[in-house]
Parts: structure tokens; sequence; C-alpha cells
């Protein structure tokens, strides 16, 4: 082998030991977040459907809330009809942001909901309110009693808000990972 | 034909040329790329609301530029590795080459690790000063004071809220919620607002207060819907207002509120915000720092590769014209002087080149004009030289005898005639003066003639000079010549000689034959009449004489003698009349060998041995030819008294146009004596010789222009050689 071709050959290597090895080396041991307790209600035009968010807020992330870091997860909420022979079809979907920040001054936490806006005077209920939901999710058909439905759904970090100057310092890092995987839970169809 | 000058172009193939032109643009695409996107990733996380982790394009970018950078990387470590192989393999111009890189990457990368370190410092050194105790109490003590004073603003709003509390429920059906409000805020500052809420919004409003605000106290009274407030009374403050508010039955409250200004609301969001901000950073002091490495670990090692580029870059740029002019230059120490160097450029070393292509045009220009003066010299000195082989075939071919001596007395040259006649070798007296050379015995002779032509130029002396050479006295006319240069100055002499010897020795001959034909003339006629008298007597007197044996004595002595007479007469006649020779040309050696085989039959005891090269033909006589060898064999025969051995050879002298015949014998030789004499009539050693065998041999080699010469055979015996031209002059 000549002199170019083994260079040629050792920084290929090279690269794809970089690339493969790095996701490996940079592996969370933490608990994963997820999402459990999936029940609800199909009625009609819509579906009410409750689940609880678990292993979100690492210990950094609940100092980084005290230290007045705006933390926003999305959720994904989808309702399908689930068929025994054939493939499910969903019926309704929605995705929505919620967020929180402490307000240092007025010694508050802020919840965010959309256009509601929560003020709660401790942290247990403003991360209580961040994992626990109970969400209408408006159907495209009308609900068939007595059938078969699934509620999907997903979380993820959706924006961790950093003073301004802070934004540009680290637009290279990833603070947090926050994501979980689709949890399926059986809703009812009365 | 016209030569085309040889070029030398970039040392690199062309294949490697197009892949280091695409590598060039490649690093340049990278480069660029990298920039690109590190100002669009730094304007995209700059846009407020953006999440970093959730956003596929920051991170496409991110990940774009790390694999841009790798390839950076591996471009720039491919080039350097390469430079080291060339090195390695002695490349011409590698090793400036890489010591030109090593130099660049060594001059960026000191100050751009210094900077690094430096940089490094400075923001961890930044980020301990700004997360530091004393911002954080101070910012913590800014806050206190704003928000104890805010509070206090709350406390003394307590009795407003309380009044009004009392003025909604003690109200009368008629007075509305916003009169009974009004009213109890005449008591009060003018600043000061009051609210009725509900769990639906606010009921009733009395002075100004922004919807924001009546909003956020609703929420803070929603967010304590189950404390219970102690004394009945919740006091809430925000950045720009301070607020107190008793609850009332049906989840009614009163709320007094305080706007405060809008600059002391600013200030006080700013104090909140620095607040803020400090508990962010001294959370992700960490990160922070480990984000100001990263950037400057990126910087740094875009820094050290654009300048190892750059280095590799310049480099080449240097050594290419270097490599070149090596090249060149052992193109043309290798004599090649039609190589021209193919390099444009308007720096130093586009001149160094320059001048080297108009060294190499004008080598070239001088190399020709010598190559033309060497092909004039040569023409001339062959012109020269042939004139000299003219000039010396003339004096090989004369058959007088020349030496020139030089101006410093030296001898330059000497003919070959002169080597024959004076008996000396060339090659040992080439060089030498002469006055070294000549024998003492002859110097008196030398030196009379040299002082008499001087050295005047163009002088001439002649004389007839004997001498003795080899034991043979030799008579020579010897003409001395002073040599003039252009210039009239004295160039030397040339002595020419010929040897009279043989004419001498011709002309006695033909005294001899003169003499020998009147002796016969005068004796021949008188011994008939005394034969015929003799035998007249010895008949008359014969009778009478019978008892007288001296009669018959006297008369038969007196007829023997006159029949020897008559015989020595007769040879006498033979010699006096020699014939004219007819010349005939033929074949010598097929002439002579007839007479030798004759010889061998006759003379068995002698080993006879016939030597023969190949001759031209030859113009001569065969009679007298065959006659002249007959005498020589006869004296050889007689000589060796029958036992010994006889070589016969006949050579060819190419040079001298002549034939020798020569008759080599190992008898007892000739005494040098008798050489002067031997070929003169009547000298004979030989008992019953007559003194003309030889005489007639010389008579013939001289009627065929021709001479005959003796010396000694080595070890012992003689040797006679008749040396006749190829064609005789008038012949052939």
């Amino acid at each position: 082998m000549s002199g170019e071709a083994m260079l040629r050959y050792v920084a290929i290597s090279l690269v794809f030991l970089v690339v493969l090895v790095s996701p490996v080396l940079s592996a969370d041991t933490s608990p994963k977040p997820r999402i459990t307790d999936i029940h609800g209600e199909a009625k009609g035009g819509k579906a009410k459907v409750h689940f609880t968010l678990r292993n979100a807020f690492s210990p950094e992330m609940v100092e980084a809330l005290k230290s007045g870091i705006e933390i926003s997860f999305e959720t994904v909420v989808r309702v399908r009809r689930h068929h025994r022979n054939w493939f499910d079809t969903t019926v309704g979907e929605i995705t929505f942001s919620r967020s929180v920040r402490y307000d240092v001054f007025s010694r508050v936490y802020r919840l965010n909901r959309g256009k509601e806006v929560d003020l709660l005077p401790d942290i247990f209920t403003a991360l209580a309110r961040m994992t626990r939901y109970e969400v209408v999710v408006p159907l495209t058909s009308p609900v068939t009693p007595g059938k078969r439905y699934q509620a999907l759904v997903r979380t993820h970090l959706d924006k961790v808000g950093l003073s301004e100057p802070l934004r540009s310092i680290l637009f290279f890092s990833s603070l947090w990972d926050v994501e979980t995987e689709w949890a399926i839970g059986a809703i009812d169809a009365p | 034909m016209k030569e085309t000058p040889r070029r030398i172009t970039d040392p690199s193939p062309g294949k490697d040329l197009a892949r280091r032109r695409r590598e060039k643009i490649a690093i340049g695409i990278v480069a660029v790329l990298v920039i690109g996107l590190t100002i669009l990733e730094a304007n995209l996380a700059a846009v407020g609301g953006m999440a970093f982790s959730s956003n596929i394009v920051i991170f496409a970018l991110i990940n774009l530029n790390v694999i841009l950078i790798v390839l950076l990387i591996f471009l720039v470590t491919r080039n350097v590795f390469k430079l080291i192989l060339d090195r390695k393999r002695n490349i011409l111009g590698a090793k400036i080459r890489s010591r030109l890189v090593f130099i660049f990457i060594a001059f960026s990368l000191i100050p751009t690790i210094l900077l690094f370190v430096a940089a490094a410092n400075i923001t961890t050194t930044s980020i301990k000063t700004w997360i530091g105790r004393r911002v954080g109490v101070a910012l913590t003590n800014a806050l206190d004071i704003v928000r104890e004073n805010l509070e206090k603003e709350a406390a003394s709003l307590s009795v407003v809220a309380d009044q009004a509390a009392s003025a909604v429920l003690q109200k009368s059906r008629k007075v509305s919620l916003e009169a009974s409000l009004e009213k109890a805020r005449r008591g009060s500052s003018p600043d000061v607002s009051l609210l009725v809420v509900g769990r639906d919004g606010v009921l009733a409003a009395s002075g100004d207060v922004t919807g924001e605000i009546a909003s956020r106290i609703r929420s803070r009274l929603k967010g304590e819907e189950g404390n219970v407030a102690r004394g009945g009374v919740m006091t809430f403050i925000g950045e720009s207002y301070a607020s107190a508010a008793r609850r009332l039955p049906g989840g009614r409250a009163v709320v007094a509120v305080k706007t405060i200004p809008r600059d002391e609301a600013n200030k006080i969001r700013d104090i909140a915000k620095a607040y803020d901000e400090y508990h962010q950073v001294r959370l992700l002091d960490d990160p922070i720092r480990a984000s100001y490495i990263a950037t400057l670990i990126l910087i740094t090692l875009l820094v050290v590769f654009a300048a190892s580029w750059m280095g590799i870059y310049l480099a080449r740029q240097i050594t290419v014209p270097i490599q070149m002019l090596a090249e060149g230059t052992e193109k043309v120490a290798s004599g090649d002087l039609d190589v021209r160097l193919d390099y444009q450029s308007d720096d130093e070393f586009g001149h160094l080149v320059g001048s080297f292509n108009r060294m190499t045009a004008d080598l070239k220009g001088m190399k020709k004009s010598l190559e033309d003066a060497n092909v004039s010299l040569s023409s001339t000195f062959e012109e020269l030289r042939r004139r000299s082989r003219f000039i010396e075939t003339i004096l090989t071919n004369i058959s007088t005898g020349v030496i020139v001596i030089d101006r410093a007395g030296r001898i330059a040259m000497i003919n070959k005639v002169a080597e024959l006649i004076l008996s000396i070798k060339t090659d040992k007296v080439l060089g030498k003066p002469y006055k070294e050379v000549v024998r003492e015995e002859h110097y008196e002779t030398v030196r009379t003639l040299s002082r008499e032509v001087g050295e005047t130029p163009g002088r001439k002396v002649e004389r007839q000079v004997d001498l003795s050479v080899g034991g043979k006295e030799i008579s020579l006319r010897v003409s001395l010549t002073a040599l003039q240069g252009d210039d009239g100055e004295y160039m030397g002499l040339v002595v020419a000689f010929d040897d009279l010897s043989q004419a001498m020795r011709l002309q006695r001959i033909m005294a001899w034959r003169e003499v020998a034909r009147r002796i016969a003339h005068e004796i021949r006629n008188p011994l008939t009449p005394i034969q015929l008298s003799t035998e007249r007597l010895q008949k008359r007197f014969a009778s009478s004489h019978d008892h007288d044996p001296a009669f018959s004595e006297c008369t038969q002595t007196i007829l023997s003698e006159v029949g020897s007479l008559k015989s020595l007469v007769e040879e006498f006649t033979r010699f006096a009349r020699m014939p004219v020779p007819a010349f005939k040309e033929g074949n010598l050696v097929e002439e002579l060998r007839p007479v030798v085989e004759t010889f061998r039959a006759a003379h068995s005891g002698i080993a006879w041995e016939f030597e023969e090269e190949e001759i031209p033909t030859v113009w001569f006589d065969p009679f007298q030819i065959r006659r002249a060898v007959t005498n020589l064999l006869e004296n050889a025969a007689s000589a060796l008294k029958g036992q010994g051995r006889v070589v016969v050879r006949v050579a060819h002298e190419p040079g001298l146009g002549s034939v020798r015949v020569s008759v080599r014998d190992d008898g007892p030789g000739i005494p040098a004596g008798d050489r002067d004499r031997l070929f003169e009539p009547y000298f004979s050693r030989k008992e019953g010789g007559t003194g003309l065998g030889l005489a007639i041999v010389s008579a013939i080699a001289s009627d065929h222009q021709g001479t005959v010469v003796v010396r000694d055979n080595v070890p012992k015996g003689a040797v006679f050689e008749i040396e006749i031209p190829v064609r005789p002059k008038g012949r052939g």
C-alpha cells in the first residue's frame, strides 16, 4: 500500500470513528423521560385525555428553573381509532406547549398554558402543573361508541428560555435533551 | 534543423496538478462554507424564542460545520503527510518546502496557542468576576430594597383596601360598585386605584390601572385561592405595581393598587433581569466556559489549519521556481542548453527565471560561436595537416636527405632518406640539440658548415663532405640554408644532402667499363697471332724438340696463358658491353623462384628459403635480374662452402615505391674494410674469382635505376639487398 493510500485510509477511519463513537460517549445514563397513565374518554366530537410526564425535570433543570430560566415542553396528542385487522386511523390530533418561568421579583412561578397564565406560589405546584395534563382533543369524526380508541402522546423539551446574552453564548450547546417516545394508552368510548 | 527549446513547466504532473487544483477549490469552498454557516447559525440562534435542541436547521448546520471542519483538517493533514512522504523520497524541492511549511506552522501555532491560552484565561476570569459573590450580593440587596419598598407600599395600601371593602359591603343596593369604590378612594392618594375582582374578571374599578396589572392581580388571587391571609389582607407586588387585596364573600376581592411610574418600573425590571442573568450564569458556569473554550478551539484550529494550508501554498509558490531552476541547472550542467523554464511572475523569482533563460540562451549562442570557431579551426588544422603531410610525403619520397633544425638548435625533422644515409633513428634524436647528436668525428665538419651559414636568414652554403658512417665511407653533397620567417627573422636551418657514393660508384664502373673495353680491344688483337704463332711453332718444331721438354712446356704454357687471357678478355668484353635492360612488366617472384630452386638442387647441403610478400607487378629485365640474383646466390653458396642457410626474400616498399630483393646468408660475412670496394670490378677475395660478379650486380641495379647494398646479417653472415623501383622513370 502506498503512503498516500495509507494516509487516506487512516483519515477516513478517524472520521468514521469520531462520527460513530461520539454519540456513544455522550450517551446519558439518567432515567429517560416518559409518558405514563394515559387514559381518557372520547365522546361526541372530542376526546379528553389524561396523562403524566415522568422524569422530565432533572435536578439541573429544577435549579435552572429556580434561576429564572424558562422551560417549555411541546406535546403532541394524537387520538386514533384502533382496528384489529387494518391500519389504525387518526381521528384527532393536537399540539400544544406549556412553559414555566420563575418571576424572581414577584416570587411566583408563571405557568403559561397558551392563552392562560397561572401564577403559582411554589415550585411543587409548578412542577405538578407541568407534568400532569388533561387535554381536550377535537376529533375530525364523531366517536363510535363501543369501538376501541387509543391516545398517543409524545413530549419534548421545546425551548430553554435563556436570557439574551446567554442565548448567543450557548447557541452551540444543547443544555438538556428531553424527549419521550410515543406512549400509547386506551381511551374509553362509552 | 531548427531545435525546439525543451520547456520545464510546473514539476507536478498534469494529473497531480488537476488534483491540487481541485483540492484548492475544495479548501476554499470549505473555508467559505464554515464561515458562512457559522454566521448563519449565530444569526439563527440570536433569533429569540428559537429552541436549540429541537431545531433541525441549527443541528444540521452545526453538524455540517463540523463535517466541513473535519474535511478541512483532512485536506490539510493530507497535504502535510504528502510533504513528509516527498521529503522521505528525496523529491527535489521537498526539503525546502517542508522547512517553509514547518516555519509557517510554527509561526502561526505559537501566537495562536498563546492567544488561545490568554483568551481562555481572560474568559474564565471574566466569568468568575461576573458571577463573583460581591456582584451577587449587590444584585440581591438591590432587589431586596426595591421589593421592601414596594411591600411597604402594599402594606400601606391594606388600610385603603380595608376601607374600600367596608364601603363595598355596607353600600346600599342603589349605589353602584364603582360609586362606592370612588367614594372609598377619595380619602387616599390619587395614584391609588381600587378594583373589585370576581372569579370571571374585574367587576368594578376606580382609578387608572392597566389591564395587564389587573390580569396579574387576578392571577395572583387565583393562585392564592386556598391560602388564608393573616388579618384577611394579602399584598402583591410586581415590577410595575404594589397592591393589597381583601377578600369578600362570594369569591370577590377588593384590591387597592398603586401603579409605579414607567421609568421606575423599567429600572426595577432591569434589576430583576440582571439578577436573573446573574443566577443563570452562575448556574451555567461550566457550559458557558466550555462553549467559550470550544469556540476558541474552533477558531484556533481554523487559524492553524488555514495558516498551515497557506504555508503549504506559499511554500509551493516559492519552491516551484526553485525546483524548476534546479532541474534546469542540472540539464544545463549535462550540456542541454535548449532548456527553457516556463514560469511567469512579476516577483524576484520571475526575474531569476528570466535571467536563467537569458543565460542559457547566451550560453547556447556562445556554444554555437565556439562550435563554429572550432569547425573553422578544425578546417584550418586539417588544411595545415594536409599540407604538412604533403610536405612530409615530399620529404619522404625525395632522394635527398633532409634535416630541419629549429631556431634553438634542436632537430625538428628528419626524413627517411636522411635516416638511411646517416644510419640514425629519428625517435632517438628528434627534439635534441643537434650538437649533442653529432658524432665526435663529424663535429668539426658540422661546426665549420654551421659557422659558414651562421644565422643570417636566407643564407645558403653548399659543400661536398666525406663521412664515415657505420664503417662505410660516404660522400655527401650538403646544402645548408638558414630559414627566414615572414618578418625576416631567423627560424632555423634546413640541411639537405645527397649521397654521392652511388653516383661515384657508377662513375667508377663506367670508367672501368671503358678501361675494360680498351684493354679487351688492345689485348684481344695480339692474342690470336700469338696463339696461332705458338701453335705453328709446336707443329713445325715438335719433332726436332722431341727430347726437349722445355719447348713443349713453354709453348703449352703460352697457349694456356693465351687461353686464359682470352677468357679474361671475354669477361672484360662482356662487362664492358652490358646490354641496355629490356624492361617488361612481370611478376618478380615468379621469375626468381626457379633460380632459387636451381640452387637448392645444386647445393643440397645448404638450406635455401624463399620468402615472398604480396608485391605488385614490376617493370624489369628478367634476364638481367636473374643474372644479378644468380651472382649473389653463387657468392653465398661459395661463402657457405656447402653448409648453411640462405634466405631469399622479395618485399614491397609502398612508401618508397620499390621492391627489395634480399639475399641473406649465415656465412663468415664481409669485412668492413672490403665493403667500399666490394662492387668495384676486379675486387675479389674469392680464390679464382674475376671480381666482376658483384660489379655486374651493381651495374644491373643501376641500369634498373636501383641500388645494391651490403650489410651485416645478425648474428652472422651478410645481407645483399637489391632495391629497384616498381616503375622506373620512363616506364609504366
